[in-house]
């Protein structure tokens, strides 16, 4: 479970160039619950993601996981319970390391790093098995230099090794804008497998109106740093992308007459 | 032909001291070795950590303390810096070279205190050289067989240890910082914690360089850095650096054959003075190939000491 309660950050406070990301965001996600993250450029989906996950700290506000306040953790130990895949497909695995090496060290993000030998044979056992599930033969690829690899292979590889532990949260950050239509889709489907055979609490954020439409059970569209609108239950099952845009087009017009 | 004749009887002759003191020297490699390559964190300490170990082993054999305890001490005295040059980084966003250059320039300083003049003999002290029994003491054998021992040990155990749960988890902070702190890896840890060992490492071959030679001086670090990276470059270029245990026998492979090519230099006949500016260049040589064989145009706009 996620809940995120009046969370505040501003860029630049008293600066020429000040700059409100979030203005009091509230948001709650259910146990299992697969949330998808829409907004124009700006409207503060990054810097929500950022607050989740460690990397931006809030001038007020509480993250809560599972009911555990995390706002005071820094992003390493957050890592114990949340998962993350990043926009950027060089951003989520080490290059320089092998595939067998990077999923080991997904394996071990939420237990403590011992000083035993990394790589077993038991343990290259379990993830050419969770590899194979992908169908795209990173099986047999285990001990290739992650740099060797195309984006899709690397952006599944990511995929792979933030589901692997069953996080108590997976966040995702526009984890396909980066791939081509075909791969995105094969990394899409692979996620939703994921999610539902793992009952993972998911945030996705998304650009791609047409995944909003068809995955999660709900739809966040954020504005100016709070949520604006959210579509849950039948009114998601039945929404159509049209609608969607049609909800960016008020927003538009209604920035319009603002200023 | 006589004068190759004399060149090689000369550098045949030099071969067993060169050996003792690049098994010596290969421990500040190693040092420049475990920042640059496994935590991507280009690191002068070196310069300073080196003779640091050095001062500190002198002082304490002088007061009649045993070598082990003064190799001990050492040790501790360059963790410590290596650890403050990877707290500068960090907490204050200082370039990584930066941090080094002003924790190697106050070293300087703390040397001179420690040993109270700018340089110590030391000689007829007990060191750890006068236990390798069958020998003479002194003489190159005991050294190469100790210090060949002790690089055996280390290399052992450090090819382990690289390849433990948590070893893996400090090259993965050298290989994307960024992902190793989402998958729950302590980014300051493992850097303090590299560097430092670092920083242990060449103050350990400071400190055994001390008893090897009699005498401890503020400047025996002098150019120690770029020799270093020198030997660095060979062994890499030799044993290459695709996996864990080439990367880490790289440091001994390279300062064994670097120091026999200095000495084969200096028994052809290079003044001493010029050594500095053909290790340089040898340097820049290694570091600029990949660029001039990537593209023959202009240069890419890539530092290549950061790859």
């Amino acid at each position: 479970m996620l809940e995120i309660r009046s969370a505040q950050k501003t860029f630049y406070r008293g600066q020429a160039d000040e700059k409100v990301a979030l203005d009091g965001l509230n948001l709650k996600l259910g146990t299992g619950e697969f949330g998808v993250v829409i907004g124009s450029n700006g409207a503060g989906k990054s810097s929500m993601l950022n607050a989740v996950s460690g990397s931006l700290s809030l001038d007020s506000g509480q993250i809560l996981v599972n009911g555990d306040d995390v706002s005071g953790l820094p992003v390493h130990k957050r890592a114990m319970r949340l998962a993350r895949v990043f926009q950027d497909p060089m951003k989520g695995t080490a290059a320089s390391m092998t595939v067998a090496e990077n999923m080991l060290l997904a394996d071990l993000r939420s237990k403590k790093r011992s000083l035993r030998p990394g790589l077993t044979n038991t343990r290259i056992a379990t993830y050419r098995e969770r590899l194979s599930l992908l169908g795209l033969g990173l099986e047999n690829r285990l001990d290739t230099r992650v740099e060797l690899l195309s984006g899709g292979q690397r952006q599944s590889l990511s995929l792979i090794m933030a589901v692997g532990g069953s996080p108590d949260l997976l966040l995702l950050d526009e984890h396909t804008a980066a791939l081509d239509p075909r791969t995105a889709d094969i990394v899409m489907a692979a996620t939703v497998r994921a999610v539902e055979q793992l009952k993972l609490t998911t945030l996705m954020v998304t650009h791609n109106m047409q995944h909003a439409v068809d995955f999660g059970h709900r739809v966040i569209m954020l504005d100016a740093g709070r949520v604006r609108l959210e579509i849950a239950g039948d009114e998601k099952a039945n929404i159509t992308v049209p609608d969607l845009i049609g909800h960016f087009a008020v927003k538009t017009d209604r920035m319009l007459l603002a200023s | 032909m006589d004068f190759v004749q004399t060149t090689f009887a000369s550098f045949i002759s030099l071969i067993p001291v060169t050996l003792a003191q690049s098994l010596i020297l290969g421990f500040v490699v190693l040092g420049i070795m475990i920042p640059f390559r496994m935590l991507s964190f280009p690191d002068l300490t070196s310069e300073g950590a080196f003779p640091l170990g050095g001062c500190v082993c002198g002082v304490l054999l002088a007061a009649g303390a045993s070598p082990l305890t003064a190799i001990a001490v050492a040790l501790i005295a360059g963790f410590a810096a290596g650890c403050c040059t990877a707290f500068i980084h960090l907490r204050f966003r200082i370039h990584t070279l930066l941090a080094g250059i002003l924790m190697m320039t106050m070293l300087y300083s703390v040397n001179l205190r420690i040993m109270g003049k700018s340089n110590l003999s030391v000689f007829g002290a007990p060191t750890v050289f006068d236990w390798v029994p069958f020998t003479q003491p002194g003489f190159p054998a005991s050294k190469i067989v100790a210090v060949g021992l002790l690089s055996l040990a280390v290399f052992v155990l450090l090819n382990i240890y690289f390849k433990t749960e948590r070893g893996t988890a400090v090259r993965a902070v050298g290989a994307n910082p960024d992902m190793a702190e989402a998958q729950g890896i302590n980014v300051w840890a493992a850097t303090i914690g590299g560097v430092g060992l670092a920083g242990a490492f060449s103050a350990l071959s400071g400190a055994v360089m001390v008893q090897s030679q009699g005498f401890a001086d503020v400047n025996m670090g002098l150019g120690i850095l770029i020799n270093g990276l020198a030997a660095l470059m060979i062994g890499e270029a030799i044993v290459g650096k695709q996996s864990v245990l080439r990367q880490i026998a790289a440091p001994f492979v390279g300062a064994i054959v670097y120091y026999q090519l200095v000495s084969l230099c200096l028994a052809a006949g290079m003044p001493p003075p010029d050594l500095k500016l053909a290790t340089g260049l040898f340097v820049l040589a290694m570091l600029a190939l990949p660029s001039l064989r990537r593209s023959r145009g202009p240069a890419p706009a890539r530092e290549a000491f950061r790859e």
